[in-house]
C-alpha cells in the first residue's frame, strides 16, 4: 500500500499543476439506499473480517487506551508520509458519532469523507465497494453498540517536498478514475453456495486482495493477476501468491487452510505470523467456522 | 505431479537441504546459528503439531523431548542477535526492529521458554492442548513483529 501512496502523490502532483480538477466518482444520494434493519450479530462479524481494529487501532504509548476500541492513531509509516488511521468510535466529536448511513457508506464504499474529501486508499475502499450496502450498514450499526472514546485524529505528516493534503485529495480524485472501478460483486452462478460466500468475503471485506495481488502502472489490483503474491507493502520481502496452495504443497485442502486460519502458529502453520497476516489470521480466528471453511474453499480452488 | 517427478523432485530438495546444513556448518556467524536454532524449533514444534491435528497419538516422552528442545533452543537462539548480524548474508528475517526493541524481543523469547518448559511437563492428554496454545501463541507473538517475510 506504501507504494500505491506514493504512486498517489505524485498524480496528486500532476493534478495540481494541471490545476483545480473535480473528480469522480460522486458520493451517492441518501434515497440510493434501501431501508434496513441492522442485524448486530452479522455487522460484528463482518467487522471483524475486515479487520477494521487492526488499523483504527490506539497508539501503544497511550498506555490509557482500550486497545480493544477502534479509537485510531497507531501510525501507517509510509515512503510518502505518515498517516495515522482515524477514530471510529461513535464519539459525535471525534469519531464517527452522527454520521448518517449514506455518509458511511459513501467513506467505506467509493472513498468519500462526509466533507466531500476523497479518502486515501490506505483505506481499502477499493475492495469495500464489493460488499453490500446491507453488511456496510451492519458494521455501522455495531460501531454504533461501541463505547464512544474521544480521541483526536492526527493530520498526516508528508515530508516537505510533497504537496498540502487538499491537492493529494484532489489528486486522489483523479487516481480514482484511472484505477478505481466503483463495480459491486458478482457471485458466479456456476459456483455453490460456500466458494460465492469465500469469494465475497475475500474480495470485500477481508480485502486479502490488496496485498496479496500485485499492482499495475495506475497502482490499481491488477486483477488479471489476482492474488498472485507480490511485493510487500511496507518495501521489504513479498506477499506470497495464493494461487495454487494445493499443487504446490503449501496447504492439503480447504479444511487444512481453514485450521490453519483458525489457529495459525498454534498449530505451527508457521507462515501465519509475519508481514502483517498475524493480526489477519487472529481476526480469522474470531470468524464462524463456516465463513473460514467458505474463505479457504475459495482459496484453494484459485490455480 | 506424476510419482517419479515427486520422488526427483523429493530427492533435490532433499540434497538441497542437506546441500544448507553443510554451508551452515562450514561457516557459522550468528545468523546462520540462530538459524540452526530456529530449525530444531520447527522439527520439535512439527512433532507436537501432528499430535494436537491428531495425526500422530499423544506421547508424553515426545512431547517431553519436544518441550525441552525448543526451550533449549530458543535459550541459545536469543544470544544470536549481536549488533553486526542485522544484515547477511546469508539471507536473514530478522526485522531491524529486534535491535531497537532488544527488552520486548528477549522477553517475549523468554515466554516462549517458559511456555516450551509448561509443555516439556506435560504427561495427561488433557492439559496438552492449552499448552499448545500457549506455545504456539509465544511463537506467534515474536514473529508477527520480529520476523518480516521472505525476499
Amino acid at each position: 500500500m506504501k507504494r500505491t501512496i506514493a504512486a498517489l502523490i505524485l498524480l496528486a502532483g500532476v493534478a495540481g499543476i494541471a490545476g483545480w480538477i473535480e473528480a469522480a466518482p460522486e458520493p451517492r444520494p441518501a434515497d440510493s439506499i434501501a431501508a434496513h434493519q441492522p442485524d448486530l450479530e452479522n455487522g460484528k462479524r463482518l467487522y471483524t473480517a475486515a479487520g477494521c481494529l487492526s488499523c483504527h487501532l490506539p497508539t501503544k504509548d497511550d498506555t490509557a487506551a482500550d486497545r480493544s476500541l477502534p479509537s485510531g492513531g497507531t501510525a501507517l509509516h509510509t515512503p510518502a508520509g505518515t498517516f495515522y488511521p482515524p477514530n471510529i468510535t461513535p464519539d459525535p466529536e471525534t469519531g464517527i458519532g452522527g454520521w448518517t448511513d449514506i455518509q458511511f457508506v459513501n467513506a467505506v464504499k467509493l472513498g468519500i469523507s462526509p466533507g466531500g474529501d476523497h479518502l486515501l486508499p490506505a483505506f481499502p475502499y477499493t475492495s469495500y465497494i464489493h460488499m453490500s450496502d446491507a453488511d456496510v450498514l451492519d458494521i455501522k450499526a455495531y460501531i454504533d453498540t461501541l463505547s464512544p472514546v474521544k480521541a483526536a485524529n492526527k493530520a498526516p505528516e508528508l515530508p516537505l517536498y510533497l504537496p498540502v493534503e487538499q491537492v493529494m485529495r484532489r489528486g486522489l480524485g483523479l487516481w480514482k478514475l484511472a484505477a478505481f472501478k466503483p463495480a459491486p460483486f458478482e457471485p458466479d452462478p456456476s459456483k455453490d453456495e460456500v466458494w460465492n460466500r469465500g469469494a465475497y468475503i475475500v474480495t470485500g471485506p477481508g480485502h486479502c486482495g490488496e496485498c496479496h495481488t500485485p499492482r499495475n502502472a495506475f497502482m490499481a489490483m491488477d486483477t488479471s493477476r489476482w492474488l498472485a503474491g507480490g511485493p510487500h507493502p511496507e518495501g521489504v520481502g513479498k506477499v506470497p501468491s495464493l494461487r495454487d496452495l494445493q499443487k504446490r504443497g503449501r496447504y492439503k485442502d480447504a479444511n487444512d487452510l481453514a485450521t490453519a486460519l483458525e489457529f495459525g502458529e498454534t498449530l505451527g502453520y508457521d507462515k501465519m505470523s509475519s508481514g502483517g497476516m498475524g493480526a489477519v489470521q487472529t481476526n480469522m480466528s474470531k470468524l464462524p467456522a463456516e465463513d473460514r471453511l467458505a474463505i479457504a474453499t475459495y482459496i484453494m480452488s484459485l490455480d | 505431479m506424476n510419482s517419479r517427478l515427486a520422488a526427483v523432485s523429493r530427492t533435490l530438495l532433499l540434497g538441497l537441504a542437506a546441500g544448507s546444513l553443510f554451508a551452515a556448518a562450514a561457516a557459522a556467524g550468528p545468523i546462520e546459528d540462530r538459524q540452526e536454532d530456529m530449525k530444531k524449533v520447527g522439527k520439535a514444534m512439527g512433532q507436537l503439531a501432528a499430535i494436537a491435528k491428531k495425526e500422530a497419538a499423544f506421547d508424553a516422552a515426545v512431547v517431553k523431548a519436544a518441550g525441552e528442545t525448543i526451550a533449549e533452543s530458543v535459550k541459545e537462539f536469543k544470544n544470536d542477535f549481536p549488533e553486526d548480524s542485522k544484515d547477511g548474508p546469508p539471507e536473514t528475517w530478522a526485522k531491524a526492529e529486534i535491535w531497537s526493541n532488544m527488552d520486548d524481543f528477549n522477553k517475549k523469547a523468554d515466554d516462549a521458554v517458559t511456555a516450551a518448559m509448561a509443555m516439556a511437563a506435560v504427561t495427561e492428554e488433557s492439559n496438552f492442548m492449552p499448552a499448545m496454545g500457549a506455545l504456539g501463541g509465544s511463537c506467534k507473538a515474536c514473529h508477527e513483529n520480529y520476523r518480516r517475510p521472505k525476499q
